[in-house]
């Protein structure tokens, strides 16, 4: 099942320059996700990070990381959906990431309470992994 | 069946419990509560429960979480599901 962009943007909070997550391509209700986020040369943050050099800062891969895993609790049936608050974060940054890539990212839960939930992450472009992570948030109306 | 090596048991929980909340394990009574004496939440709490999921591949339901007080009731917790 896919989700489109109105669909997250009743999930997700975060609105431009947060909004991390451009489409989900697989979507199986608090088991397994698949997000896109296209890396444009115009995003926001390559104008300082870095001038020189532009890389797409590993906080921002884990803001996308996060995201993408907060809409595997999508529920059609729920009007209001809460927030998702980062409470932990553990991940490694393989390679850098670039304006023209295409981040693949791919959650499932590890844990998931009725309020909270710690999911694991990771993310490729062109099929090499880029970024992995664990990550556990609290859910708040 | 095996039993359980209480001692041993208790040892690797408190690691488990020492990383999650980066407190030394010699710092880490039987019975200090968890929350009042080592400052833990509700999410580190979680943490351990996933943990414990982990290493020990069990499945243990949230409810169980409440019982996550002290050191003493974790491994009481923990030995309870492997012996199911």
């Amino acid at each position: 099942m896919e989700l489109n962009l109105n669909i997250i943007k009743k999930v997700l909070h975060q609105r431009y320059p947060f909004l991390m997550v451009d489409k989900i391509v697989e979507f199986e209700k608090r088991k397994r996700i698949v997000g896109i986020k296209n890396v444009s040369i115009n995003e926001p943050f390559f104008t300082g990070h870095f001038p020189e050099k532009k890389i797409m800062p590993g906080a921002l891969i884990s803001e996308a990381m996060a995201q993408t895993g907060a809409m595997l609790f999508y529920d059609e049936k729920k009007k209001d959906n809460p927030i998702h608050y980062l409470y932990s974060i553990k991940a490694r940054f393989l390679h850098p990431v670039v304006p023209g890539d295409t981040l693949q990212i791919e959650a499932a839960p590890i844990k998931v309470t009725k309020d909270a939930g710690i999911i694991k992450t990771e993310a490729t472009v062109e099929g090499k992994t880029v970024a992995r992570g664990e990550f556990a948030f609290k859910a708040e109306p | 069946m095996a039993k359980i090596d209480m001692q041993n048991l208790e040892k690797e929980i408190k690691s488990i419990v020492a990383e999650i909340t980066e407190i030394e394990p010699e710092k880490i009574a039987l019975e200090a509560s968890f929350i009042e004496d080592l400052g833990m939440d509700s999410m580190m709490a979680l943490e351990i429960l996933a943990s414990i999921e982990k290493k020990y591949k069990l499945k243990i339901p949230e409810e169980n979480l409440m019982k996550i007080t002290n050191l003493k009731q974790t491994v009481e917790l923990v030995s309870s599901f492997l012996n199911k």
